[in-house]
């Protein structure tokens, strides 16, 4: 379970201050699908950032799994989000010296997982790239990259999965699958919270919340 | 998959990069060991080379006593000569061993000159390693060939095959016949390429009759030669130099050549230095945005710390070893080199494996690639995850 409790984040750019977000409260349960829209700017990504425990809150606070994240040392916070956050970006951003394999059995070599391999290999082919291991990143197209990048976030097996534009690089037909997959990792237990500029495609979603300007404005559970 | 499948597979698929920071590190290592290989080579050929004059003091006429020497072991005509008897008189000092007078002359055969040097017994008291097949010349005409002239001459000459044979020689504008009666077993030095006869045979050859150029002193007791200088240079028109202080003379010879190796060896060392750093400066801009998702995937700043540092090592390390092998090669032909810049240099190639250049060149690059791959690695380390996400 994910708690944002009056979250503000202020950010010094230059002289000026930047309110990314302003007392932003938000709960979301193990299991959810939620989307995430709103207008460039709006504090999508912060938001986003905050609950990957990549930047942490100017004010309020947010817990992950019944941790509050302002209580953990900075090695903590890397290890809680080692264990608990997948990231899924629009960019793929595969390492490109290493093959597919290599790519998804990377997280397990920083959490220092046993059967770094085996489990990697396992991987690919939940997302049907078993053929694929021994790939290099430019040799693969975009959905199977984008697959790649799917495998690398579950690796650790975390409970919340964050996409930021998963399919935005790619084809309508390659999107849908992708869409399918994160379904499929849904229906397993896994939260999944997709930042998308497509509204239409987050109205298909359980849950669709939008950011604007750094507060939370609709937040649609069907 | 471990720290070294990932750092060896990144250098391997960023061929061309890898390459060139690998060669720039690898011509510094490469100059590093061919200056500090040709150097020792050139100090320990030059010592043993004067070693094997068996001598710790040389006494000649009074003049230049440095150029005296210096004639004496590139061959040639010295200047001045001293009277036989100063030989008497030196072996009278207290602290004198031996002494042994020489003199030194050449004579032509085959088309070529050849060293020629006038000994008496003595000479054996300060080379004892000397092993003779045949005898020691003891009658007028008769010589003893060294090891690499006994093999050019048997081979080339027709006239010479076995000891007891006579050659015939142009020497002081006459022909003279000499006999070869005994062969000098190698000695690793000069005296491998010299012809030995008596005194009184070489005076006649090089119109030297009852004098002699030097006189070779081994003393009992080393820390009494400043005593042993004072007391052969009371002998009118007699000057003594130590061979410490010739080395000293041979080695401010050779200096120029050093000095232009030593500038290489900085130039190519800063360029090899600054060379990596920059690789992995650019290396680390270059994949600003895979670091922020190693972080993103949970790599702590120490694992991000350690994967990039043992990039820079790797990149040293292979650049050290291709330079040592490079340096090994250069330094036979650095010999041929050196030997067209500098006029005095030893029998023996200068271009052997030195254990301390070898020494040195691993370690180096070593030192350079951890100072120029701490810094990038410490950036890469602390990079903030989103904005190295945002990177484009």
């Amino acid at each position: 379970m994910l708690i944002l409790d009056s979250v503000t984040k202020i950010y010094t750019r230059g002289r000026e201050k930047v309110h990314a977000l302003k007392n932003l409260s938000l709960k979301i349960n193990q299991g959810e699908y939620v989307g995430v829209v709103g207008p460039s700017g709006s504090g999508k990504s912060t938001l986003m950032n905050i609950i990957g425990i990549l930047d942490v809150p100017s004010e309020g606070s947010i817990a992950i799994a019944g941790r509050q994240i302002k209580d953990l040392s900075a090695s903590e916070q890397t290890e809680l989000r080692r264990k608990t956050i997948g990231f899924v970006f629009q960019q793929f951003l595969l390492i490109p010296t290493m093959t597919a394999l290599q790519n998804v059995m990377l997280p397990l070599y920083f959490a220092g997982a046993p059967d770094a391999e085996k489990k990697a290999s396992e991987l690919l082919a939940r997302v049907g790239l078993d053929k694929r291991a021994e790939h290099l990143p430019n040799q693969l197209s975009g959905g199977e990259m984008q697959r790649t990048a799917i495998a690398r976030a579950l690796a650790n097996r975390p409970s919340v999965l964050l996409a930021d534009e998963p399919a935005g690089n790619l084809d309508s037909k390659t999107a849908q699958d992708i869409y399918g997959l994160f379904e499929e990792i849904n229906k397993e237990g896994t939260t999944i919270i997709m930042v998308t500029h497509n509204e239409k495609l987050a109205e298909t979603f359980p849950r669709m919340i939008h950011v604007i300007d750094g507060r939370l404005g609709n937040d649609q559970i069907k | 998959m471990n720290i070294f499948t990932i750092v060896f597979d990144g250098l391997r698929r960023r061929k061309i990069r890898s390459a060139l920071a690998i060669t720039g590190i690898a011509i510094a290592a490469a100059s590093l060991y061919s200056l500090v290989a040709l150097k020792e080579g050139y100090e320990s050929g030059m010592r043993s080379e004067i070693e094997s004059m068996g001598a710790q003091i040389i006494a000649v006429a009074k003049g230049c006593p440095y150029e005296a020497v210096a004639v004496i072991m590139i061959g040639g005509q010295v200047p001045a000569t001293l009277p036989m008897d100063v030989t008497g008189k030196i072996a009278k000092i207290p602290n004198v061993a031996s002494a042994s007078p020489n003199v030194y002359g050449a004579y032509q055969y085959l088309g070529l000159s050849h060293p020629i040097i006038g000994i008496e017994h003595a000479e054996l008291a300060l080379k004892p390693w000397w092993k003779i097949k045949g005898q020691f010349p003891a009658n007028e005409g008769e010589i003893v060939l060294g090891s690499v002239e006994a093999a050019v001459f048997a081979e080339k000459s027709g006239e010479f095959k076995n000891i007891g044979d006579a050659i015939t020689v142009v020497a002081g504008g006459k022909k003279v016949n000499l006999t070869v009666v005994g062969i000098l077993d190698a000695t690793g030095s000069k005296d491998d390429y010299s012809t030995f006869t008596t005194l009184v045979t070489a005076q006649k050859l090089l119109n030297l009759e009852g004098q002699v150029v030097t006189v070779n002193v081994r003393v009992n007791d080393i820390a009494k030669i400043p005593d042993t200088i004072a007391a052969i240079e009371k002998i009118a028109d007699v000057q003594a130099v130590t061979v410490a202080q010739v080395m000293g003379t041979i080695q401010n010879l050779v200096k120029a050549a050093q000095t232009m190796l030593l500038t290489v060896m900085v130039i190519a060392l800063i360029i090899g230095g600054i060379g990596t750093m920059n690789t992995m400066m650019m290396s680390i801009f270059e994949r600003t945005r895979e670091i922020g998702l190693m972080k993103a995937i949970g790599a702590s700043q120490t694992q991000i710390f350690t994967l990039f540092f043992t990039e820079g090592l790797a990149i040293s390390l292979i650049g050290g070893l291709l330079g040592l092998l490079a340096g090994l090669g250069a330094t036979l032909g650095g010999d041929a080199i050196l030997r067209s810049i500098v006029s005095v240099m030893p029998t023996t190639s200068v271009g052997k494996i030195s254990t301390m250049a070898v020494g040195l060149t691993l370690l180096f690059p070593l030192v350079i690639g951890a100072f120029s791959a701490l810094y990038p690695a410490i950036r890469a380390a602390r990079l903030n995850p989103i904005e190295a996400l945002r990177n484009e």
